[in-house]
Parts: C-alpha cells; sequence; structure tokens
C-alpha cells in the first residue's frame, strides 16, 4: 500500500517533470488572429524585421502604389487575383513574413471588406424578385446572380487593393516611410512631428502597460467600477508624464545642440539596376493582360 | 600650471522661488581628469550637470570654458564641448533608428555629410553596436539603449563627457562594459565627470571625487581623502567603500603592515599581496 502511494507520487513527480519539459520544447501554433505581443505593434515589428527591409523604401512605395492603381483602375477581378497573389508572394517569400502571421494580418481588412461587400449582394424588394429571395414579413430580400458577380469582384478588388499597400507596410517601417516623405518635399514640420510622434507611441505604450501592469497587481481591475477608477488614473497620470517626458526629452536634445531643425543622417541607398527592370516587366505584363482583358 | 578647461564661479540655480537647487558652486575642471560625483538623490548633481551644459541657465555665477565666459552667445560652443549621457537612455533616445540617433548631434554641428558618416560608424564600432543600426530604439534592451546613448556623446566628439548615474539599471556584463569603455575614454584623454551612487566605482575609478550636499559642493579631493573623512561621509550620507574597510580592518588585525597602500580593487589588493609573499 505503501509502495503504491510512493510510486504514485513519483509517477506524478514524473509526469510533472515531463509536462514541465513539454512545456519547454512547446511551440504552440498561432491562430489567426492570435498574438502575443499587443496589437498595432506587430506590424511595426515585422516591418522592421522584414526580409526586404534594406531594399529602397522609395521603390517600395511607389511599387506598392502603383499594384493599388493598378488594381482600382482596371477593375478587373483577374488583375485582383495577380495583385493578391503578387503581395502575397512579395511579403511572404522575399519578406520571409511566415504564412499564419501574414493571414492574421488580413483578418483585420478581410472582415471590413466582407461585411461591406454583403451589403452590396443583398437588396430588399417589396415583390418576390431576384435569383434567391428570402421573404421577410414586411418584403423580400433578394439576391441575383449579377449583384453576387459584382460583389466578389469588389472584394476581389478591396482585398487586392489592400494587399498592395501591405506589401509596404509590412516591409517598411514608418521611420523610413517618413524620409520618403522628405524626399517628396512634404514640409519639414509634418516629418518631424511623425517622427517624434511614432517614437513617443512607443515610449508612452510602455509607460502605459507598466502602469496598467502594476495596477492590475494590485487588483486595480477587480471589478468594474475599480477598472473604470484605474483606468481613468492611469489615463490622467500618462498626460503627466507624457508632459514629464516631453520635457526631459527637449533637455536631452538641446544638450546635443539641437537648434531648431530636427536632422538626421539619412543615407542614399541604391536601387539595384534588376529590381527596377523587374518592377518595369512586371507592370508591362500588367498592363498587357489588363489591355487583352478588355 | 594646468588651464582649466572648465571653471565655474559661485554659481546659483533655483527650480522655484523657495528652495535653490545649487548654492554658489566653485569648481575648476582640469583636462583628462577622471572625475566621480557623489552625493543623495536630490543633492543637486543632475542641475549641476544641466547647468555646465547650458541647458539651464544659472540664476547667477559664470562658467568659463577655456578661458573664455559662456553667454547667449557662446552657449553653442559650451554644448559642442561638454556632451552628456543621461541616466535614462528612453529621454535621450530621439530617432527612430540606431544610425538616425547617433548622427543626431552630429548633424547638429552641422558636419559634412561624409563626416557624419563616418562618425555614427566609428561610435557604433566603439560601442559594438553596429550590428543593430538600422533597429528602432525600441526593440533594444536596456543595455543596448544605454550603449546607444553613449555612441550618441562619442559621435560629437565632445572633451567633456559627462554620465549621469550611469550604472543604475545595468546588470553586471553591461557594467563592466560600461566601465572599460570609461576606462578607454580617459586613456583617449577625455574628460569625464561621473556622477554616481556605487562608492566601490568611485574608489576604485576615480581620480578626484567630488561630494554633493544639498546643493554645495563639500568636499573635493583624491578618492581616499574624501572616503577616509567620515564627517565628510556622514554628511553627505555616504557608505565606505568595501576595499577600503577591507584594507583598514586588516591593517588594525595586524595582518597586513601600515604602509598606506590602499589597493583599489580585489585584483590590486591580490597583487599586493602577492607580491608581499614572494
Amino acid at each position: 500500500m505503501r509502495e503504491c502511494v510512493l510510486e504514485g507520487q513519483i509517477n506524478g513527480y514524473e509526469q510533472n517533470a515531463g509536462s514541465c519539459q513539454n512545456q519547454k520544447i512547446h511551440r504552440h501554433r498561432h491562430r489567426i488572429g492570435h498574438h502575443h505581443d499587443n496589437g498595432g505593434s506587430s506590424i511595426d515589428f515585422y516591418a522592421v524585421n522584414s526580409g526586404i527591409r534594406h531594399v529602397d523604401p522609395v521603390l517600395k512605395v511607389v511599387f506598392s502604389l502603383l499594384l493599388l492603381l493598378f488594381c482600382l483602375a482596371a477593375d478587373q477581378p483577374v488583375i485582383s487575383v495577380i495583385a493578391i497573389v503578387t503581395a502575397a508572394s512579395i511579403t511572404v517569400l522575399a519578406g520571409k513574413l511566415p504564412v499564419d502571421r501574414y493571414l492574421s494580418v488580413l483578418t483585420i481588412p478581410l472582415a471590413f471588406i466582407l461585411m461591406g461587400s454583403i451589403a452590396v449582394a443583398i437588396d430588399f424588394s417589396g415583390n418576390p424578385v431576384g435569383d434567391w429571395n428570402l421573404f421577410l414579413h414586411w418584403g423580400y430580400l433578394y439576391v441575383t446572380k449579377e449583384s453576387l458577380v459584382h460583389m466578389v469582384s469588389l472584394v476581389l478588388k478591396a482585398f487586392g487593393a489592400v494587399s498592395a499597400m501591405f506589401i509596404m507596410t509590412l516591409s517598411t517601417p514608418s521611420f523610413e516611410l517618413f524620409s520618403v516623405l522628405r524626399k517628396m518635399h512634404c514640409p519639414a514640420l509634418l516629418v518631424e512631428l511623425m517622427h517624434m510622434i511614432y517614437r513617443f507611441i512607443f515610449i508612452l505604450t510602455t509607460v502605459q502597460r507598466n502602469m496598467r501592469i502594476s495596477a492590475e497587481s494590485r487588483l486595480g481591475f477587480c471589478d468594474f467600477r475599480t477598472s473604470c477608477y484605474s483606468f481613468g488614473q492611469i489615463a490622467s497620470n500618462l498626460f503627466i508624464v507624457s508632459l514629464k517626458k516631453a520635457n526631459a526629452y527637449y533637455d536631452a536634445m538641446e544638450a546635443r545642440c539641437y537648434d531648431g531643425e530636427f536632422l538626421f543622417l539619412e543615407e542614399e541607398t541604391k536601387v539595384p539596376g534588376e529590381l527596377i527592370l523587374g518592377a518595369v516587366v512586371y507592370f508591362a505584363a500588367l498592363t498587357l493582360i489588363w489591355w487583352m482583358l478588355r | 600650471m594646468r588651464e582649466p578647461i572648465l571653471q565655474v564661479d559661485n554659481l546659483y540655480y533655483a527650480y522655484d522661488e523657495k528652495k535653490t537647487a545649487l548654492n554658489g558652486i566653485n569648481l575648476s575642471i582640469y583636462p583628462g581628469e577622471r572625475i566621480a560625483i557623489v552625493g543623495s538623490n536630490g543633492a543637486g548633481k543632475s542641475t549641476f550637470f544641466l547647468n555646465i551644459n547650458g541647458v539651464l541657465s544659472p540664476e547667477e555665477g559664470e562658467i568659463r570654458l577655456n578661458g573664455t565666459p559662456i553667454t547667449r552667445k557662446t552657449l553653442p560652443k559650451l554644448r559642442r564641448h561638454i556632451g552628456i549621457v543621461f541616466q535614462d537612455a528612453d529621454n535621450q533616445i530621439v530617432a527612430s533608428s540606431v544610425k538616425a540617433e547617433i548622427s543626431f548631434g552630429p548633424m547638429n554641428l552641422k558636419l559634412p555629410k561624409s563626416e557624419v558618416i563616418s562618425r555614427v560608424e566609428q561610435a557604433m564600432e566603439y560601442m559594438n553596436i553596429t550590428e543593430f543600426g538600422d533597429r528602432p530604439p525600441h526593440y533594444l534592451s536596456g543595455g543596448e539603449k544605454k550603449r546607444v546613448a553613449i555612441a550618441d556623446i562619442i559621435a560629437m566628439q565632445s572633451e567633456v563627457i559627462i554620465f549621469d548615474e550611469p550604472c543604475a539599471a545595468l546588470d553586471p556584463v553591461n557594467a563592466a562594459m560600461l566601465e572599460d569603455v570609461l576606462i578607454r575614454l580617459s586613456e583617449e584623454g577625455k574628460t569625464l565627470l561621473i556622477s554616481t551612487h556605487d562608492v566601490d566605482f568611485a574608489y576604485r575609478w576615480a581620480e578626484r571625487v567630488l561630494v554633493f550636499c544639498e546643493g554645495e559642493v563639500i568636499a573635493d579631493g583624491t578618492p581616499l581623502e574624501i572616503f577616509r573623512n567620515r564627517v565628510i561621509l556622514d554628511r553627505a550620507n555616504l557608505k565606505r567603500p568595501t576595499m577600503l574597510d577591507v584594507y583598514e580592518s586588516l591593517v588594525d588585525a595586524g595582518i597586513l603592515p601600515d604602509e598606506g597602500i590602499y589597493p583599489r580593487d580585489a585584483d590590486a589588493l591580490k597583487q599586493y599581496l602577492q607580491k608581499r609573499n614572494s
């Protein structure tokens, strides 16, 4: 009997040890829409670590914008599908972003696109018309084949456009976009503000996260009333902290001879000829397809 | 007689009317000195740093750089020659990538672009951060951020470098790295001012110690003079360095003769003991 218990204990212990080990090597699959990092900054993280991060940002921005324009101007499902496939392969294959991460980034716009498009497909009428209809006491909800096709092409067009923009978003960190804007002669004041806001977003989210964690560890979010109170406290504190940080920042900038102009070194990167050639060929092919479809 | 690089006469500063943060500071700092500034929180160390860098302007008193008094006109000159590494790197890093961050100072000095590039690269190499030149600062660890903050100032090539509590919040490996950098910078002839609460560090590294207390410099001398003076230590609420205590207890116990050789760290003590035994 005693041995039995002992054995059980040992087994239990081993089981525990086993599970411990399992935990160590445990890699769980990320379901779509599931993140460990916090929300918006994950896109920034993917962009910073992208495999095509070092390609000249101007090229990436121009390519994405052109693809977006093609998608919208052509208004052809085939072009849209090509854009979606191109964007996915650039981001996943060249950018080395894991497919599940890419899909999870895409779920957000996809949800909006689908919800918006369903309304396009469905119409309302007093009479039983359309290819399919549903009687709802006061009238009929109906769908025609044309409206369905219209919806699908609309979804594809919007999704292609969004995908095109994601080539840029997922490979170019914001601060490189700012330098592109500067090159396009965007007012310096705006670009400087963007730089500072970008930097401050990360500083303030860190501060906010720390305050939230410390509030949580002191039962600050145990019920609704307390949560509201803690939230208010954190929000007002964040305001004061941001003012203080701004002061400290200004001191540090002055100490480094800041005199009103926010200057950084921007290195000129050379765009390899073959990349430009590739882009030109790609768009030529796209134009050809478009022309043939018309 | 050497010429002081920085001379501070009768400096007063107040954040508000009730209380002055600095109460008449008189100091001369000579080129190439290794100065540790100790004193409790709120003793005025950081305020003093911001004053001698021209970020805060004193109510009264004069600051002279290489003999020329600092006025509003010559203020940029002061900042060019004196760099501060702030305590919290997050309050110092302004740019969104490491390279851009380090270039901020040299760009403000209006240097030609090629010079900026070479300075940025040198500074990154100096602090061993070349590999994350393109990374944004918010994905760096605390120690890495600190290295970026130091590279910021190295790229400006200021003659005097001020470190405001550099060891705070660093792990032992990074603290050792920092000490190496400090030794190297001092060997290159930079004048270093470091505020610290680590008396052991001040004792082994500095050649001159300033004690701040309630906005005044209450003592100025070699580490030995300062840390053997109980009156000063009590007044500024300072601890004695461990090595000093260890050495003095060894002498008191008669284990070591009273030769007045004060080893500054454990290695120096070991060497001293080996030499005695051989």
